[in-house]
C-alpha cells in the first residue's frame, strides 16, 4: 500500500513540476530564450495569491481571476525586454538569471523574508483530500495534475491546430524564414510570453496553497523543474507533462522503498541515464521546433 | 630650539590621545569613563537576506530594541554604544569575510555572533583567531564549539543530543499513557540530525535513548533539507501509526509533514517538532494542536508574572517592534531571548572586566559568569565549552498558542 499510495502521490506532484515546467520549455524551445525569471514569476504569482487571499479573505482560487491577467501582462512585458535586447540562448541565462534575483529581492522587501503561509481560514484546501479505500489524493496536488492536463491540452491543441501555433511552430524551426512569409515574430513572441506568464499564475497559486513561502523558494525548483523540461524535450509540451509525473512517481517510490535522502541520487541518475539514451528528452517527438 | 621641542611635545601628547582613542581592544575606556568618549562599537553579521532570514530578522529587531535600552540607561560605562550589524546573506563564507573585516578594518571593539549554527562557527572561528569574545546566540552543537571564549545564549547543556530526547521522553512518562511505539524523522541538517544520531564517535542520540527505554522505533526517516514533496514521508509515518512522532527538522518541515498526514487522513496521536518556526504551525490551526517543541522562554502571563515588570516591557516593546517591521509572528520568544541573552553576556563582559580588552572580558565571564534577563544568572565552565546548565522547557501548542508545559515546576499550563 506504501507504494502505491507514493506512486499516486508522486503523479500528482508531477503535475505541479509539469505546471511549473511548461512555460520554462515552451520558452526555450519556441523562443530560445532560457527563461530563469519564470521561476521569478512563479513566485510572484504564489505571492499574489497569498496576499489576496489573506488580506481581503477571499478563496484562494478565486484570486487567478486577478493574478492569471496580472502575470500574462508582466510574462509579456519581460518577453518585450528580451526581444529588445535581442538575447542569444546563452546570454538569455545569464540576463534572466539578474531578473530572478532582483524578483527575489522585491520579494524580501515586499513581504519579509519570513516564512508566510495562509492560514487554514483561508485555505481550507491544504489539508483536505478526496479518499478511495486507503488511497488517498490530496486536493492540492489533484488541482495541480488537472490544471497542468489543461494547460498542456490547451497548449497542444494551439500549437497543432491553430494559425498562429502553427506560425510558432515556425518560428521556433526559422525565424526569417517564418518572417519572409509573413509571421509577425514580435506580436506572437508577446503573447506567447503572457501566456507563459499566465502559466506562472496558474504554478504559483497552487504551489502556495499547500507551501510556506519564503522569497528563496524560487532557488528550491530548479532541480527538478530542469530535470523535467530537459528530460521531457525542450519545447515538447506533453512530453514536459509526462516528465513531470514520471519524475515525481520515480522520487516518490524511491523515498518509500529506501529513503527520501537517496531521492535525489536515484532521480538524478536515472535522468543522466535516460538522456545518453535519448539525448534530446526522454518523451522529444520533433518538440515545436 | 626649544619652540621646536615644544612642538614635538605637543604633536606627541596629540598623537598619543589620538592613538588611545583607537586603541578599541585595550582599557583605555575605563579611563573615558563616566564622562562619555567614543561610542563602544559593537561589529556582527546577520542573516538579513537569504534563507536564514526569517529568524535573522529577529535577532535583528531584539538587538536593536537592546542597544536602544541599553543607551538609553546611560550605555555601557558611560559610553554609548552602537552596533554595526552587517548581512551575511545567509552565507557562511561571506559571515568568515565580514568579520575578518568588522575586527582588521572597522576595528570594533566587540563582537556579537551571528545567526544559524554553520555561520557561529564560521565567525568562531575568526574570532578565535583575533582573540576576540564572541556570545553567540543559537549554536547548541556543543561538540563543535570548542573555542573557549565564545559564549553560548541558548544552552541545552553540554550534551544536547542526550538532553533533548531524555527531557521528552521524561515529559511523556508522566501521561496516563506513555507512548511506546515512536517513528523518527530526521532532517539532515547539523544540529537536527545530532540530536537523533549523535556526533562522531558519541552515537548518543534519540534513536539510541528510545531503545535504552525499551521503546519501538516503527519508523526512521531521514531526509534532505532541501525536501519539498512530502507525501511519502507522510506515508511510511502513517502505516507505521506510531504512538509518537519526532520531527527533528528545522523551520516549516514540521509544518509540511502535519500538512502531508492531514491530507492523508492521519492525525498523528502526539508529536514532537525540534527547533521549528514558530509561527507557521500555530497558523494551520487545529491540526497543529498539542505538537510539543523545545523551549527557552515564551511569554505565557506566569512566566512573566516570575521575571518582573522589565520582561513584560521588553516583550511588548519587541511586539510592536515586529509589527511595524511587519514581521508575520511577533511574538518575543526562544530565539528574541536568545538574542537578548547574548546581549546580556556582551555587556556584562564589558562591565564586570571594567573595559574593552577581550582577555580580562572572557576570563571575567568564566570567573563571574553574567546576569542576564530571561535565563538568571549563567556560569561558564570551559570545559563544558561554555555551555551552562540548560534552562531549556518544552512548550505545547494548547488552543492555538505555544505554552510552556514542562518541567512542571516553569510549566504555564499542564502538559495534554
Amino acid at each position: 500500500m506504501n507504494v502505491v499510495q507514493a506512486t499516486l502521490s508522486g503523479a500528482l506532484i508531477g503535475g505541479l513540476y509539469a505546471l511549473m515546467a511548461i512555460g520554462l520549455s515552451v520558452t526555450w524551445g519556441v523562443l530560445r530564450v532560457i527563461n530563469l525569471a519564470h521561476f521569478g514569476l512563479i513566485l510572484i504569482g504564489a505571492y499574489l495569491t497569498f496576499q489576496l487571499a489573506t488580506s481581503w479573505g477571499i478563496d484562494p482560487l478565486l484570486t487567478l481571476v486577478v493574478t492569471v491577467p496580472a502575470m500574462f501582462v508582466a510574462g509579456a512585458v519581460l518577453q518585450w525586454i528580451f526581444d529588445r535586447l535581442a538575447l542569444t540562448e546563452f546570454n538569455s541565462l545569464l540576463v534572466s538569471f539578474g531578473l530572478l534575483i532582483i524578483t527575489i529581492q522585491v520579494a524580501s522587501n515586499v513581504w519579509s523574508a519570513d516564512f508566510q503561509r495562509m492560514d487554514a481560514t483561508v485555505n481550507p484546501y491544504a489539508t483536505e483530500s478526496v479518499s478511495i479505500g486507503r488511497l488517498v489524493f490530496p486536493v492540492t496536488t489533484l488541482l495541480a495534475f488537472v490544471l497542468a492536463g489543461l494547460v498542456v491540452l490547451g497548449v497542444h491543441l494551439v500549437l497543432r491546430r491553430t494559425f498562429a501555433g502553427r506560425a510558432l511552430r515556425a518560428i521556433a524551426q526559422d525565424r526569417a524564414v517564418a518572417g519572409a512569409f509573413g509571421v509577425d515574430h514580435r506580436r506572437l513572441s508577446l503573447l506567447l510570453g503572457g501566456a507563459v506568464g499566465a502559466t506562472a499564475a496558474l504554478a504559483g497559486a497552487v504551489f502556495s496553497l499547500s507551501n510556506a513561502l519564503t522569497p528563496e523558494t524560487a532557488y528550491e525548483w530548479f532541480g527538478i523543474v530542469f530535470a523535467v523540461v530537459i528530460l521531457g524535450g525542450i519545447g515538447e509540451v506533453v512530453g514536459t507533462f509526462a516528465a513531470g509525473v514520471l519524475v515525481g512517481v520515480l522520487s516518490g517510490v524511491v523515498s518509500v522503498v529506501w529513503s527520501p535522502a537517496t531521492a535525489p541520487f536515484v532521480l538524478f541518475s536515472a535522468i543522466i541515464l535516460a538522456l545518453l539514451l535519448r539525448p534530446r528528452g526522454l518523451f522529444a517527438m520533433g518538440a515545436v521546433r | 630650539m626649544r619652540i621646536r621641542t615644544l612642538t614635538a611635545l605637543a604633536a606627541a601628547v596629540v598623537l598619543t590621545v589620538a592613538a588611545a582613542g583607537c586603541n578599541r581592544g585595550s582599557d583605555s575606556d575605563s579611563a573615558s569613563g563616566k564622562g562619555g568618549g567614543p561610542p563602544i562599537v559593537v561589529g556582527s553579521t546577520l542573516s538579513l537576506t537569504g534563507a536564514f532570514a526569517a529568524t535573522g530578522q529577529i535577532h535583528k529587531l531584539a538587538g536593536e530594541e537592546y542597544v536602544d535600552r541599553l543607551n538609553a540607561a546611560g550605555g555601557l560605562l558611560g559610553r554609548k554604544v552602537e552596533w554595526k550589524v552587517l548581512d551575511d546573506q545567509s552565507d557562511q563564507a561571506k559571515v568568515a569575510q565580514l568579520y575578518e573585516r568588522l575586527i582588521t578594518q572597522d576595528k570594533v571593539d566587540l563582537l556579537i555572533g551571528p545567526y544559524a549554527t554553520p555561520n557561529i562557527l564560521s565567525a568562531m572561528a575568526v574570532a578565535q583567531r583575533h582573540g576576540y569574545v564572541l556570545p553567540q546566540h543559537t549554536a547548541v552543537l556543543a561538540p563543535q564549539l570548542t573555542y573557549d571564549c565564545q559564549f553560548p545564549a541558548w544552552s541545552i547543556g553540554p550534551t544536547p543530543n542526550k538532553f533533548i530526547p531524555d527531557q521528552l521522553f521524561d515529559a511523556l512518562d508522566s501521561l496516563p499513557t506513555p507512548p511506546k511505539k515512536i517513528a523518527v524523522v530526521t532532517s539532515q541538517s547539523g544540529s537536527a540530525a545530532f540530536v537523533t544520531d549523535g556526533f562522531g564517535d558519541d552515537k548518543t542520540g534519540v534513536l539510541t535513548i528510545a531503545k535504552d527505554r525499551g521503546l519501538d522505533v516503527v519508523a526512521n526517516v531521514h531526509y534532505p533539507p532541501t525536501t519539498t514533496d512530502w507525501a511519502p514521508i507522510a506515508t511510511q509515518v502513517r502505516d507505521a501509526d506510531p504512538d509518537l512522532i519526532i520531527s527533528n527538522g528545522l523551520g516549516v518541515d514540521a509544518v509540511n509533514l502535519v500538512q502531508a498526514m492531514k491530507q492523508l487522513n492521519y492525525t498523528p496521536k502526539k508529536m514532537f517538532a525540534l527547533f521549528p518556526a514558530p509561527g507557521p504551525l500555530l497558523a494551520l490551526g487545529a491540526p497543529a494542536d498539542g505538537i510539543l517543541s523545545v523551549s527557552m522562554f515564551e511569554p505565557n502571563k506566569p512566566i512573566l508574572d516570575k521575571l518582573g515588570a522589565k520582561a513584560t516591557e521588553i516583550t511588548t516593546d519587541f511586539t510592536k517592534r515586529a509589527k511595524e517591521a511587519k514581521l508575520p509572528y511577533t511574538t518575543f520568544e526562544t530565539q528574541a531571548a536568545a538574542s537578548w541573552n547574548a546581549w546580556d553576556i556582551l555587556a556584562a563582559g564589558v562591565t564586570e572586566s571594567g573595559g574593552t580588552d577581550q582577555r580580562k572580558m572572557c576570563a571575567s565571564l568564566h570567573d563571574k559568569g553574567a546576569d542576564t534577563t530571561f535565563s538568571g544568572h549563567l556560569k561558564f565552565d570551559p570545559k563544558d565549552h561554555n555551555f551552562w546548565p540548560t534552562t531549556q522547557t518544552l512548550k505545547q501548542i494548547q488552543d492555538g498558542d505555544w505554552v510552556t508545559v514542562w518541567p512542571k515546576n516553569k510549566a504555564a499550563a499542564p502538559l495534554k
